[in-house]
């Protein structure tokens, strides 16, 4: 039994129970839980204003949740945030940086964050060839156009080599090389026995990417699994991840606009 | 003029201070709050402008040089706050992209920036100088054109300042990158406000109660303050409200000059716009300096704290609107200081002694509001400063509180030189020793220390990540709650010690023996000032921290 619990344990990397946070009397996020296992890339769909981004922002420590648990690596985010955010990296969807940093001193201020070591921190080298920006990486941060800010998040990402990435939007701003570059890294890195929680809105991503996916629905998580197993709880047995989605997230309405627009009254 | 894109501003005006269309409990303190601050300064100009109209002729003549001097300085100040917030409004505006995508001519925008502009850079100067200058209608017995003619004479000064600013920043964004015009500009204000400083403090305003020098100080005044130019549109107004003052009489001409000065204007600033705003705009997306690579740091050393001060000192120093800011506190401390050298201490009727000692006592309360006013600008903002990009520190294994605990460390530093700067130099000139100089050092490093602390605490729950820069987040209420708080601590720690230190030094300088009493009543002093320090950072960092981990 202990041994079953060990095991369990050091095959989950992310464990969320119950997560529930509340703006006011508006629930945001209404007890989602789900658990992503070692070398595993979890995709995490839903549509405009479900709850993604709230329920990224509370397993990145970033927002306190009102109920339910967040348990990386065996350990709990409300006990012992500093740990859990030592083994998790986390990509938002909106490059916010210093502006006023060059894009290496930035990538030497997020290493000493993490206690990075020189060795790690020799590995941006890599990251900024892959990335084309190594004859910027001395340039101010302000002058980085929104592509190359997500390039540098990026980078600093896949240099901590967390065994948890949280990712938001991963492709956002990034030119078809770059996009192409970000998802054999993340691939790799699942190779490697990391897990990432990746949240998206590009159904190809998701379709391309990832070995289970959680659909949310206004804060409530409406389906959990394999994409076979979508297929069979949606009963779209031949159908692509659109049409599994948009069964699942009740978009019937859809079938009428799309009528609509077909017959020239849009 | 179409008013369609004015709808956006009107719309936030209203929102903001009449949501839901009624009248909030706090839009109504800040109206009276407003109105008090109005009615006080109507009665303390009505006092100052009496005073020296009642000092026969010659206080006439005085009372309305400052009169003139009040108007070119009102206009100078207006026009550099006009061109600083034009860069911004034209060329740097987040709204821009959807504006200037839409098909609207170039001279409908410049008409909402006119409008929108003007509201922002002299709603505070308009409605603040109309008691003053009303005070004079009062102690002139002015006849009733004055104060219509008054309001006009305002408000034409103000739309003729804000026309000429604009279309000034108009042309010059044409040559230089936005960005680099309003630096240019903030420099050149931050001159003329250092220079205008310097030159009110070296006029030695002190000397207008030492009969000896009345004479010659009112010479001087009157040499430096000729009759305004005749192409100064502020000395239009100056002079036409003057004349009706002393004689009751309406300059037909300078009336008119101030009426179609600020129409003619804005014509010539729309034109202006027209041939050369897209240039400008064009010009407004370079980054200034962010096209030349930087030399590369040196290698890459583990270590939060010393990597949170260099991005700190970085991040401050790179941007050139935070440390020009130090030329100013550079003036302010040489002003501060040059106070006490012409303090006319040996007219004094008391002991030389007891006098500089007891400057020296209030001395320490003057530093602890100057820390707190510069800790207001500089550390309050310091957690908002970390703008949006702030989740970094947040989703990293770095805690808020260590977070928050290097930013106070960053800023300890430089505050206590400051306020060591300022005591001990000022004790020198007033060659204090002994206890009083103990207790100067003492009491301002506890006051410092405080301050900086609180200020990391409040500027931590009221952290505005949006602000467009650190002056932006002073207009805010955490701002003011800070202000009005830190001070309270001060001036409880300063009151505190008063009544100890003046039984302790009037033995002291009498050269009798101290009573036990006295010393455990200043080691009473000591420790309560130390809690009360303690508890007001801790309970302050407390709640930031918390409203921060959110």
């Amino acid at each position: 039994m202990k041994e079953d619990l060990q095991r369990l344990t050091e095959d989950v990397a992310l464990e969320v129970a119950g997560l529930t946070k509340r703006f006011g009397s508006y629930t945001a996020v209404d007890g989602v839980s789900f658990r992503v296992g070692r070398g595993e890339i979890f995709g995490f769909l839903g549509p405009n204003g479900a709850g993604k981004t709230t329920t990224i922002k509370m397993l990145a420590g970033l927002l306190k949740p009102d109920g339910g648990t967040i348990t990386i690596r065996g350990r709990d985010m409300a006990r012992d945030p500093a740990a859990c955010k030592q083994v998790t990296a986390y990509i938002p969807d909106r490059p916010y940086l210093y502006e006023k940093l060059t894009g290496y001193e930035f990538l030497q201020f997020v290493a000493s964050l993490y206690d990075l070591s020189r060795q790690q921190f020799s590995t941006i080298e890599h990251y900024l060839q892959l990335f084309d920006l190594l004859d910027w990486q001395h340039h101010l941060i302000e002058c980085y156009s929104h592509g190359m800010r997500q390039k540098i998040i990026m980078t600093a990402a896949f240099m901590l080599d967390a065994p948890l990435i949280i990712v938001d939007e991963p492709m956002v701003g990034l030119d078809p090389k770059s996009a192409r570059i970000v998802k054999e890294l993340l691939k790799n890195h699942a190779r490697q026995g990391n897990s990432i929680f990746l949240s998206t809105h590009s159904l190809e991503i998701a379709e391309e990417l990832c070995d289970r996916i959680g659909i949310i629905v206004h804060g409530r998580l409406r389906a959990l699994g394999s994409q076979e197993s979508l297929r069979r709880e949606a009963q779209l047995e031949d159908s692509d991840l659109e049409e599994i989605f948009l069964e699942l997230t009740g978009a019937d309405e859809l079938t009428a606009i799309i009528a609509a627009l077909k017959g020239g009254r849009g | 003029m179409r008013l369609r894109l004015l709808a956006p501003f009107l719309r936030t005006m209203r929102n903001r201070f009449f949501p839901a269309g009624t009248v909030p409990l706090k839009s109504l303190g800040v109206g009276l709050f407003g109105l008090l601050i109005c009615v006080a300064l109507y009665l303390v100009s009505v006092k100052v402008v009496g005073y020296f109209h009642r000092q026969s002729e010659l206080g006439v003549i005085l009372s309305l040089k400052i009169f003139q001097m009040a108007w070119i300085i009102m206009f100078a100040m207006l026009i550099f706050s006009c061109m600083v917030s034009s860069v911004s409004t034209l060329f740097l505006s987040r709204d821009n992209e959807i504006i200037f995508a839409a098909p609207v001519s170039a001279a409908e925008i410049y008409g909402m920036r006119y409008l929108t502009t003007t509201f922002y850079t002299s709603w505070m100067m308009v409605i603040f100088s109309l008691p003053v200058f009303g005070a004079y209608g009062r102690v002139f017995q002015a006849g009733p054109w004055y104060w219509p003619l008054m309001l006009v004479c305002v408000l034409a000064t103000a739309l003729i300042a804000s026309g000429i600013g604009m279309a000034l920043t108009v042309l010059l964004v044409r040559f230089f990158p936005a960005r680099q015009t309003r630096d240019i500009i903030f420099y050149l204000s931050l001159c003329f406000g250092i220079f205008i400083y310097i030159i009110f403090r070296l006029l030695r305003p002190e000397d207008l109660v030492n009969p000896d020098k009345y004479a010659q100080f009112v010479e001087y005044l009157s040499a430096i303050s000729q009759p305004a130019g005749p192409y100064v549109p502020a000395a239009w107004s100056a002079n036409l409200l003057s004349l009706y003052l002393l004689d009751r009489e309406i300059d037909w001409l300078l009336l008119a000059l101030l009426v179609a000065g600020a129409p003619s204007l804005f014509f010539i600033g729309e034109w202006a716009m027209q041939r050369f705003f897209l240039t400008g705009f064009s010009k407004s997306q370079e980054s200034f300096g962010g096209f030349r690579p930087f030399t590369r740091p040196g290698r890459y050393r583990p270590g939060k704290a010393g990597w949170i001060f260099r991005k700190e000192s970085k991040t401050f120093l790179r941007d050139s609107a935070e440390w020009s800011q130090l030329f100013m506190i550079a003036a302010l401390v040489v002003v501060y200081l040059y106070s006490f050298k012409a303090l006319p201490v040996e007219r004094s009727p008391m002991q030389t002694e007891y006098v500089t000692n007891l400057i020296s006592f209030l001395n320490v309360g003057m530093t602890g509001f100057i820390v707190t006013s510069l800790a207001g600008r500089f550390v309050f903002p310091a957690v908002g400063a970390e703008t949006p990009a702030f989740w970094l520190i947040h989703s990293s294994p770095l805690s808020i509180n260590r977070f928050l605990l290097y930013k106070f460390l960053f800023y300890l530093a430089p505050f206590t030189l400051l306020s060591l700067l300022l005591v001990l130099t000022s004790d020198a000139l007033l060659d204090i020793s002994g206890p009083m100089w103990w207790f100067s050092v003492i009491a301002s490093l506890i006051i410092c220390w405080t301050v900086v602390g609180m200020a990391v605490g409040f500027g931590a729950f009221y952290a505005d990540f949006k602000a467009e820069n650190r002056a932006a987040a002073l207009g805010g209420m955490g701002a003011l709650l800070f202000l009005f708080s830190a001070m309270s601590v001060v001036f409880l720690i300063i009151a505190g010690g008063a009544s100890p230190m003046y039984h302790f030094m009037r033995h002291w300088i009498a050269g009798r023996e101290i009573h036990p009493g006295n010393k455990i009543a200043l080691l009473v002093w000591l420790a309560g000032s130390l809690l009360l320090g303690g508890l007001s950072v801790g309970f302050f960092w407390r709640k930031g921290s918390r409203s921060l981990s959110g």
